[in-house]
């Protein structure tokens, strides 16, 4: 029955289909509203327990060292909290961050509760300390800290802590300044020279997807910036001199830096490929740390370098130039929607000059349209033969209406870049536009822009000009922009916005240039008929 | 191993030219299109990285501030000493490209028109 059916047919049964898959897709798979249900279905996973073992070295001649598997309740019991405007931090009976909640509304999940970064369910948590001798590490698991209060209230200047584990033979002194930026730093001294290892923690688990960047981060001696992706992590990797140690999801990071003296990092792994990072270290260690969103402003505000924690892939050096200008707009027109609908004007206005040329060669080409179909009757079916033809004629008439291969190839990392600024930029996250756009990080609910988009894509493929002769291609073209909307239903609002406005500018382009040529047409026959009179 | 890498370039451009032409519209100013181009000039150029450099060079070429048209891939080829010797085509088999020569050593690269098709002159 299938193979009597029209082509057009099948395709509109095909489009169905994926309409029916992506709705059941969106409606079972896709985390609502807001991303912090990753949490439930990302954290079953992890393995309950990890065992408190100093990572082992290879070429090292440190055994690894056992600690009690699973720590004693006690051992979490909180002995200070730091509370600030935006955040509030807990530190536990072993010297390590066991909580950080963020207070701002926005970091609120739909049940209203604070979004709370450190990923409780791995048993280890940021700053723990594990030493390379057995026994000292079992000690160190044991013998809680004592901090010199319990509980601090950062405001504009920092707030000093001092927390102190005695062990037989050993004392540990963590000294922390905490700041209301959510960094800290930290003094570590020790009453003698020991091994050990400090991890920044695992990445934080609440905005976890297959689209964009989760695991760890290292900046090197060299300023060379190095993810490492969960599944990629190999436990061999080792950094001398690091600047940057961090673990990342999409929005939030715990990271351990310092830029004028580095520090050793080695990655250790963890449930199935996760890196893990640790900084090995003997004795005193002066460190700063940060966990919190990855808010490009309050990054910048801590230290300018500390904005290379957000990690945007392959075209960083794309991205990120963009977002500084989606950044300063935004600082212009206080919304992010507007903010990308200009910048998208911008981007068309340095392309403009290209794209003009194009737009005025095939205005000028109308007047050969007759030839054009000419050859298209003459050549049908041999599209070779035509578009050497084509060319052929352009030549001949100074005239040629193909966009060209650079200004495509150079748009393509571009729409990358945007891409993923807009899917990794937590200052979309709760951000409006207008009327129904809560939301420019999520979907639009209602997929009033998916389907402007496709509209707008059909309209621009109308009036640009091509080259594709083979009917296949022809076909699969013509639902490109059927096929490109169910594609966006699920994308993020502001993506689906800068597609949208980017067609919509090159619509109205063409149409501005169309009515100047035929201003021009009309003065040219005006001033035709005057000398003729 | 250039032979493999040519095999995968060639592949590269094949699944370019049938998946990714629809999102640039074919939006190609000449005739051999840039990937045409670069198939031919990595089929029939002595090096790989020779024929990706002259490829490279047509893409930049190919925006609104060139014009556009007829351009075939030149490349150098010595027929004296090429595998070209002890075989001896029959001339009743359909001929792939035309080498056109140039310079001494250099040709253009023209691929036949089907003949098969019908409405050729």
């Amino acid at each position: 029955m299938i193979d009597k059916l029209s082509n057009q047919t099948r395709i509109i049964i095909a489009t169905v289909l994926s309409f029916l898959f992506f709705a059941t897709y969106d409606h079972y798979f896709i985390p609502k509203k807001n991303i912090v249900d990753t949490n439930q279905t990302k954290q079953t996973k992890v393995k309950q327990d990890i065992s408190n073992k100093a990572p082992q070295i290879s070429n090292d001649n440190t055994t690894a060292t056992k600690a009690p598997a699973k720590p004693l309740k006690s051992q979490e019991e909180v002995i200070l909290t730091v509370k600030a405007k935006r955040y509030e931090l807990h530190i536990d009976r072993l010297g390590r961050i066991s909580k950080f909640y963020l207070n701002e509304e926005k970091y609120k999940d739909e049940n209203g509760e604070r979004i709370q970064l450190i990923d409780n369910k791995l048993k280890l948590y940021p700053l723990e300390i594990r030493f390379a001798d057995e026994n000292v590490n079992t000690e160190a698991f044991a013998i809680p800290y004592v901090a010199d209060k319990n509980m601090v209230e950062v405001k504009d200047k920092g707030v000093k802590v001092t927390l102190t584990q005695s062990l037989s033979g050993l004392k540990v002194i963590k000294n922390f300044t905490f700041y209301k930026d959510g960094n800290y730093d930290l003094d570590i001294k020790m009453s003698k020279p020991e091994k050990y290892f400090i991890t920044p923690g695992f990445r934080p688990n609440i905005a976890v997807d297959s689209y964009t960047f989760h695991g760890a981060l290292v900046k090197e001696a060299d300023d060379t910036h190095t993810p490492i992706e969960e599944g990629d992590a190999t436990g061999k990797e080792r950094f001398i001199d690091a600047k940057v140690a961090a673990g990342a999801d999409k929005y939030y990071t715990t990271a351990l830096y310092n830029f004028d003296k580095g520090f050793d990092v080695i990655v250790s792994v963890v449930n199935e490929d996760s890196p893990l990072l640790f900084v090995k270290h003997t004795g005193d260690l002066k460190i700063h740390g940060y966990v919190g969103p990855k808010e490009y402003r309050v990054l910048h505000r801590i230290d300018p370098r500390l904005t290379d924690i957000i990690e945007y892939g392959f075209f960083t050096f794309i991205s990120k130039p963009l977002f500084l200008l989606l950044s300063w707009l935004h600082s212009m027109f206080g919304n992010w929607g507007w903010s990308i609908v200009a910048m998208t004007l911008i981007i068309r206005l340095v392309l403009f000059p290209l794209t003009y040329k194009g737009m005025v060669s095939m205005n000028k080409l109308k007047e050969l349209s007759p030839k054009i179909k000419e050859l298209q009757a003459k050549y049908k079916g041999d599209s070779q033969k035509l578009n050497a033809h084509m060319m052929e004629l352009y030549k001949k008439h100074g005239a040629n209406p193909m966009g060209g291969c650079l200004p495509i190839l150079m748009q393509i990392p571009v729409f990358f870049a945007i891409y993923r600024v807009l899917q990794n930029a937590i200052e979309l996250k709760s951000a409006p536009w207008i009327l129904w756009i809560h939301d420019l990080s999520v979907m639009d609910p209602y997929f009033v822009l998916p389907i402007a988009m496709g509209i707008t894509m059909f309209l621009q493929q109308k009036i640009t000009p091509s080259n594709i002769t083979d009917p296949m291609q022809e076909k699969i073209m013509k639902y490109l922009p059927l096929i490109f909307t169910f594609f966006f239903v699920t994308f993020p609002a502001g993506l689906t916005l800068y597609w949208f406005t980017n067609n919509l500018f090159s619509i109205s382009q063409q149409y501005y240039v169309n009515s100047l040529f035929a201003k021009k047409k009309e003065a040219e026959k005006a001033t035709h008929n005057k000398a003729k009179k | 191993m250039s032979k493999i890498m040519r095999h995968l370039a060639i592949f590269v451009l094949k699944a370019y030219q049938k998946f990714f032409t629809l999102f640039s519209y074919g939006s190609c100013r000449y005739y051999p299109t840039c990937s045409e181009y670069a198939r031919w000039q990595i089929l029939h150029n002595n090096g790989l990285i020779k024929a990706c450099f002259y490829s490279l060079l047509r893409i930049l070429r190919c925006n609104q501030l060139f014009a556009g048209g007829i351009d075939y891939p030149v490349v150098d080829k010595n027929f004296q000493t090429s595998s070209f010797a002890p075989y001896t085509p029959k001339l009743s088999v359909n001929i792939e490209f035309w080498f056109v020569p140039k310079t001494k050593k250099s040709f253009y690269v023209i691929k036949a028109f089907n003949q098969s098709q019908k409405g050729s002159p």
